[in-house]
């Protein structure tokens, strides 16, 4: 009887000591590592959903499991592709590299031990689950109250992101350890604040528009008559005017989601390439100011693209020289990736293929982006959503993608004590490296070919494939890629539990501070002494040092010792 | 020398913070001597986050609710200039009343923080107090003002200028009691216990409160104007 009785208590204090951990558990690295779980969880539904448009628009006729099951009609489609963009942009692309890595290592990286506010970062945390909850329930609902859950959901989601932006920026600019100067901040750091700042900024006017949304469609008021109108129309009675309703409500979103998903990629890529090239990021400031620079002019083309959706008809050509303008960033950014690979001992690990990986990714994308940018180019490519499809997907889905993997393999070893599997990483890079260029290089052939079909005189006509070849081309391919995401998990499951320790707690010899103390991270970060920086985070084959690297904390007298030892 | 100011008989306390730029500054690069290692080591203090973060995350938080106000300034300027079938709504004259009570509750919380400056705990604690009972009559107030609309038949779906009209009272409204929540914690909270001070807490309360009162004069003034 007693035995029982103190093995419930233990299982009880179990459960207690679980919840409080993994569920109110405050502190960081939990909160971190639950949006990371979030994440992947919704990229595999997200993928899930991918896999069943792709089937349906290459084979129409086809069973599907699920999609046949809800009725087929033509807004299960619509519902399917809006739960498919929500979910990836907003609880893959913005949670899993701002708030999942961002959360673990912002704190880390910067020698503070917590979060400014760790119970607002708990309540963003749980805010979230709460819309991806919202989100996929709509799926299952008629399109009235799921067009408003969707809206509310969205709200949701904002007010989360606003918290998390506040943290975040507070955080940067309040707690760094002694030392931490802002020239000294990784570029990680200096992305994931940012992207806060512009997160704070661009998120409450999102939580604006869905409020008079949300108020259109609840009080009767007039913000958006228009929309409203279509979207009480039956399905079938405005076929084409649906797929306007959806593409404003995407691109009203989108089109701010697109730099708060692509910055802290930007940082985790400058980070990556630099510590695995062995040299210190080339031209460190001018990447710094870069990143600045994507941040304004990305709030400034947010903004026309506010106007533009609906509220007034402004001038297009101002929104194409901002959003042609946001090239200079970009090719500073891409010459100091470039700048910091010249020469260099690159050590080619699945976290650098990834990394490289994104490189490839979003220069390809942004040569199509130049093409968007021009607003009577774009007018063109707007006759068919498969250009811009195939645009968006290759340089903020899937490049961003490749940078959150690119840091996971990085991370891997601090977030759990094990690696991942390298050779099995290196055949899941390249498959899906491979597979996505398959996927989404044929979608710009696509919008091309829909184009010449529609202008009289169109030279592509004569040799335009039939659509539906390329089609299933397509969806042969994605079947292929998200098997390839199979090893991935496989990999990822493998390595959780099994796989190979890592004893030392700074195994690829990187700088930045997450990596002087031990893997996983002891409770309270640091020990008892709180750390102390003495130099910039990017010091790589230093002259004057013997070992090829000098971590931050590294006091200049213990440098020396270094380089006396090795003479 | 009659020129000089006499240095007052202040003891400055410099508090110990554990992070940011205010941190000391380790040593430069070189020209340090050999034990600057063993002075690292000394240095085993308790990490506790900076008790500036407070005043900078009310400083971000004011400019994103100015954001989410301009978001909906613009739209109302951008529809307001677009429409031809604007019907204008008369604002009730009870809204003068309010803001004259809100700008009144501005002054008495400067008056609070200038008696807590002086050590007055029950001043302090008066004029808190007339503030945080302010605030409420400001929202009762507004929400007289949105009856006499209901009385005239103007409603948040009647046309584009009253759904303005209720969307911009209502979220400054919401805005609002927020800042009455942080003047009651203020009020009734015990400090010995909290991570932040009882000045501390204050002043971030009255730079909040002072743009809840701004932000209203704004919206007020775009109402008025944009008749």
């Amino acid at each position: 009887m007693s035995t029982d009785d103190s093995n419930a208590n233990q299982l009880e204090t179990l459960q207690n000591g679980f919840l409080s951990r993994h569920v109110f558990g405050s502190n960081h690295k939990i909160i971190g590592l639950n949006y990371l779980w979030l994440a992947l969880f919704s990229v595999f539904l997200g993928m899930a959903m991918s896999l069943l448009m792709r089937i349906h628009l290459a084979w129409p006729g086809v069973h599907l499991p699920f999609l046949s099951s809800l009725g087929n009609l033509p807004d299960r489609f619509a519902a399917l592709t809006t739960l498919h963009g929500s979910l990836m942009v907003f609880l893959v692309l913005t949670a899993a590299p701002q708030a999942g890595f961002g959360n673990y290592f912002l704190p880390l990286q910067i020698g503070a031990r917590e979060m400014a506010f760790p119970t607002l970062n708990l309540l963003a945390f749980w805010l979230t689950v709460a819309s991806l909850f919202g989100m996929t329930a709509t799926f299952f609902l008629s399109p009235q109250p799921a067009i408003t859950l969707w809206i509310v959901s969205v709200a949701i989601f904002c007010a989360a992101s606003l918290l998390n932006a506040l943290n975040f920026s507070v955080t940067t600019i309040d707690l760094r350890a002694p030392g931490m100067t802002l020239p000294r901040l990784p570029l990680t750091v200096w992305a994931w604040f940012i992207n806060a700042i512009l997160g704070a900024l661009i998120f409450s006017i999102l939580l604006a528009a869905c409020i008079c949304l949300l108020s259109d469609r609840i009080f009767s008021t007039h913000f958006f008559p228009e929309l409203n109108f279509i979207s009480s129309q039956p399905a079938r009675a405005v076929a084409n005017a649906v797929p306007v309703l959806w593409r404003r409500l995407f691109w009203f979103f989108a089109q701010a989601e697109v730099y708060v998903a692509m910055l802290p990629c930007f940082g985790l890529t400058a980070h990556l390439i630099s510590t695995f090239s062995r040299k210190p990021v080339w031209k460190e400031r001018l990447v710094v100011l870069a990143l600045c620079g994507v941040g304004v002019f990305g709030f400034c083309v947010w903004g026309q693209h506010m106007f533009s959706s609906g509220m007034n008809p402004f001038s297009p050509l101002v929104f194409s020289l901002l959003a042609s303008s946001l090239g200079i960033p970009a090719t500073i950014l891409v010459v100091s990736w470039f700048g910091t690979l010249w020469n260099a001992r690159v050590q080619l690990n699945t976290a650098m293929l990834f990394a490289l990986g994104f490189i490839s990714l979003f220069l390809s994308g942004g040569l199509s982006g130049i093409f968007l940018a021009r607003h009577d180019l774009a007018a063109a490519a707007a006759v068919s959503d498969d250009f811009v499809t195939g645009h968006f997907h290759l340089v903020m889905g899937v490049a961003a993608t490749f940078a959150i993997l690119g840091a996971l393999f990085f991370w891997f070893p601090k977030l759990f004590g094990r690696r991942l599997n390298e050779p099995l990483g290196k055949i899941h890079f390249w498959l899906t490296f491979a597979g996505v260029y398959c996927v989404f290089m044929p979608m710009h052939w696509l919008g091309l070919i829909a184009h010449s079909r529609v202008s009289p005189n169109g030279d592509l006509t004569s040799i335009a494939l039939p659509g539906s070849s390329i089609h299933t081309f397509i969806t042969v391919t994605i079947l292929l890629t998200v098997l390839a995401q199979g090893l991935f998990l496989v990999n990822f499951l493998w390595s959780l539990f099994r796989g190979e320790r890592v004893l030392e707690t700074n195994p690829w010899r990187a700088t930045t501070l997450e990596w002087s103390v031990s893997s996983p991270p002891p409770a309270g970060d640091f020990g008892v002494t709180v750390p102390v920086v003495y130099r910039g985070a990017y010091e790589f084959s230093m002259p004057d040092a013997a070992e090829d690297f000098v971590p931050q904390h590294l006091a200049p007298s213990q440098v020396v010792k270094a380089r006396k030892a090795g003479e | 020398m009659p020129g000089t100011t006499p240095v007052p008989d202040i003891e400055i306390i410099v508090e110990d913070i554990g992070g940011g730029g205010g941190g000391p500054t380790p040593p430069p690069d070189g020209g340090d001597d050999g034990d600057a290692g063993g002075d690292d080591r000394n240095r085993r203090r308790r990490w506790s986050p900076s008790p500036k973060r407070y005043s900078t995350a009310i400083t971000i938080g004011i400019v994103s609710i100015l954001m989410f106000f301009m978001a909906l300034s613009s739209a109302f300027i951008v529809l307001r200039r677009g429409s031809e079938l604007w019907v204008t709504v008369h604002l009730p004259r009870i809204l003068w009343a309010n803001t004259c009570v809100l700008l009144a509750s501005s002054f008495s919380l400067e008056s609070a923080r200038k008696r807590l400056y002086l050590a007055d705990a029950s001043g302090f604690r008066k004029f808190w107090l007339v503030t945080t009972a302010l605030g409420f009559l400001f929202v009762a107030g507004q929400l007289v003002a949105w009856r006499q609309l209901v009385a005239q038949g103007v409603y948040i779906a009647s046309n584009q200028a009253s759904s303005f009209f209720y969307i911009f009272t209502g979220a400054h409204a919401v805005h609002l009691l927020g800042g009455v929540g942080a003047l009651l914690f203020v009020a009734f909270r015990r400090f010995e216990k909290t991570k932040i001070s009882l000045p501390a807490a204050a002043e971030i309360t009255s730079y909040y409160w002072h743009f809840m009162d701004g932000l209203w004069i704004f919206l007020l003034a775009l109402l008025y104007l944009g008749k």
